[in-house]
């Protein structure tokens, strides 16, 4: 009988935040979490992303790639050239270099995305969907998302879209399709959440912006997709690297990078992917910046948001009584 | 060069390990589902042991080269013939212009075939791999599987290809193939008493489980959880209302065992590299290939549990195969 302990090593957390736990995932992964309990938190990732910049920094022989998420981190290392005993040692030692809040900043660049909503070309992935896959979807109302989105959270259509152009959204990290970045709102007040599709489209454009959960992506190719669609953005993801932007890698986003939606035509949007596929021209909007999580924390304690927030809340929960189910 | 005549079930363009260092980009390795017999095909024909080649899954690829070289057959044995005879695996053997190479479907045992060509396969380096990624499109010849009409370059061979003629693999060294693979794991990152109950890590080391068909690149569906005291939580909290939901986390990819609602799910090769699911155990570096061979609604996997220094000695056991020493 073998024991089924995972958990490798544990690291008591700083000031306000969680335990850092060290678990095994097979022999070739450590997964560094941060608390037991499953929340959404973005000072977690803060914190995370602030690890983790400081561990790849040290070009550490035998680690391969981390891949850090909302409340944990996933460390991809080859056992034969370091042990996971001296892996942990190492990041123990980093964690405790943190010895408060104040200490936790991160290089965050504010990446200016233009927007159209409800735009012709993700209004097709959606009547694609009702004819092909669910033709009584209650998430598609007068051909689109967007009604539902608003309803899901007790807001009008031009609250959720002044929502989503209010605030930063802040990319916890990459994975599950190539390039994308899942996004969270930086300001509490503007957390709209809903349901993801039920089947799954099977086709979404390029550029096409939608909301699954708490979650904002940016569709970077074309695919099939669950998110609830409100507009069409640039491109944010290039396989064949002509753009001078994409020549070293074919991504846009990096961890911890914040976008910025600004309101613009869909006829401006058509032409940008000209100046971004065929000329090569196009003069992506990006800022260098970072996050002080202490400054951070000061804005979002704040009883101004704290009391928008609640509100919000107070109205989703109403709202959920009535919104149709997926 | 080699021309496609027939593209069989699913023929891919695959090298070793695949494309690594992309999982936070949201791409997965892909490579060769069996690095094994990809690594023996290549060491046969005298490449460098990371080369691409072809993965045959399935069976019925068919194809003409163009040119005179030496190939090399591993795998799943799906009765490979060059012009109508039946030719050796494990073993490097000379084709010439003209010649119609062409294989049956998978064999009794094992799922994939791996072809070997001296000098490797000359398709684009994508991110520091030739690997086709099927579930993204890109990598590979095209970002897809072979068709009919396709025309494969060859790189360079590393040696003149009259030297390698005859080069074959030692008997002693071929793998065992089954239809009931015994693969080894190591637990996390989501087991008891925290997520899965004691009895739920039991149940899923105490029976084989059949592969579903439904089984691909990305992940290889297994049997249902049949048990009711599976997990440890009344839900997901804030990950979800199954409790076998999470808030999302990068998964070991490949290799691990996905708890997808009661769906037990191997994640392989083009599988997702992120997402919001627990997963209970991960295959040790050692055993990855042997679900590249589990043949979908056919073959079952048991899984036994080791501890590290077991996982240590397998790679060390595995990797000491890919040597000239190894050849007769």
């Amino acid at each position: 009988m073998r024991s089924y302990d995972v958990i490798l090593d544990i690291l008591s957390g700083i000031e306000n935040q969680p335990e850092i736990l060290f678990r095994q995932v097979g022999d070739r992964f450590l997964q560094v979490e941060y608390g037991r309990v499953q929340r959404a938190y973005l000072p977690d990732s803060f914190r995370i992303q602030a690890i983790d910049r400081k561990v790849n920094s040290e070009n550490i022989e035998g680690l391969i790639e981390t891949v850090p998420g909302l409340r944990t981190n996933l460390f991809h290392f080859d056992p034969d050239i370091i042990t996971i005993e001296e892996l942990i040692g190492i990041i123990k030692n980093i964690e405790k270099e943190f010895k408060s809040i104040d200490d936790v900043v991160i290089e965050s660049r504010i990446i200016h995305l233009p927007i159209a909503f409800e735009d012709s070309e993700t209004k097709k992935a959606v009547e694609k969907y009702i004819r092909e896959v669910r033709p009584d979807a209650p998430n598609v109302i007068d051909g689109y998302n967007l009604k539902y989105i608003a309803l899901c959270n007790g807001v009008t259509v031009d609250e959720a879209k002044k929502m989503i152009l209010s605030t930063e959204w802040y990319n916890s990290g990459g994975g599950f399709w190539p390039g994308g970045g899942f996004f969270w709102p930086m300001d509490p007040r503007c957390a709209l959440v809903v349901p993801k599709y039920n089947p799954p489209r099977t086709w979404t454009p390029e550029g096409a912006v939608g909301i699954g959960g708490p979650c904002v992506f940016t569709y970077t190719t074309p695919t099939g997709g669950g998110y609830q669609l409100f507009g069409r953005t640039i491109p944010t993801f290039q396989f064949s690297q002509k753009h001078p932007l994409f020549r070293e890698s074919p991504f846009l986003y990096r961890s911890a990078d914040r976008i910025k939606f600004h309101e613009t035509t869909e006829e401006e949007i058509l032409k940008i992917y000209e100046h971004v596929h065929d000329k090569t021209d196009y003069k992506y909007e990006i800022e260098e910046g970072k996050i002080v999580v202490k400054e951070y924390l000061d804005f979002y304690n704040s009883e101004e948001v704290q009391k928008g927030a609640q509100e919000l809340k107070r109205k989703q929960e109403e709202a959920k009584k009535t919104a149709p189910k997926l | 060069m080699l021309k496609v005549i027939n593209g069989g079930i699913e023929s891919l363009v695959e090298d070793y390990p695949g494309r690594l260092g992309y999982l936070s980009k949201g791409m997965a390795p892909a490579g060769a589902m069996d690095n094994i017999a990809l690594r023996f095909a290549n060491l046969i024909v005298g490449n460098p042991l990371t080369e691409a080649g072809l993965e045959i899954a399935g069976g019925y690829f068919e194809a003409e080269f163009g040119t005179n070289t030496v190939i090399s057959i591993t795998g799943s044995n799906m009765k490979p013939t060059i012009n109508g005879e039946p030719v050796p695996m494990y073993e490097a053997i000379e084709v010439r212009e003209g010649d119609v190479l062409k294989f049956d479907h998978f064999g009794e045992t094992g799922f994939r075939s791996y072809i070997g060509i001296a000098g490797g396969i000359d398709v684009p380096i994508y991110l520091g791999s030739k690997s086709t990624c099927l579930f993204g499109n890109y990598g590979g010849y095209k970002g897809r599987k072979l068709q009919s009409g396709d025309i494969l370059n060859f790189g360079k061979p590393s040696k003149n290809i009259r030297s390698l003629i005859g080069r074959k693999l030692k008997k002693n060294i071929i793998p065992e193939y089954t239809n009931e693979w015994e693969v080894k794991v190591m637990c996390g990152p989501n087991t008891c008493p925290d997520y899965i109950t004691e009895e739920g890590m039991d149940y899923l080391f105490s029976h084989p489980f059949k592969i579903q068909l439904s089984s691909n690149r990305s992940a290889y569906r297994l049997e249902e959880i049949k048990i009711s005291n599976f997990f440890a939580r009344e839900d997901g909290g804030e990950g979800g209302s199954h409790p076998s939901n999470i808030i999302d986390h990068a998964y070991g990819m490949p290799g691990a065992l996905n708890i997808c609602g009661n769906t037990p799910v191997l994640l392989v090769a083009d599988g997702p590299t992120l997402g919001g699911y627990i997963c209970a155990f991960t295959i040790i570096k050692s055993d990855l290939w042997k679900i590249g061979q589990g043949t979908p609604g056919r073959d079952l996997v048991k899984f036994v549990s080791v501890s590290r220094e077991e996982a240590a000695e397998e790679r060390r056991k595995v990797e000491s195969l890919f040597k000239e020493q190894s050849l007769v």
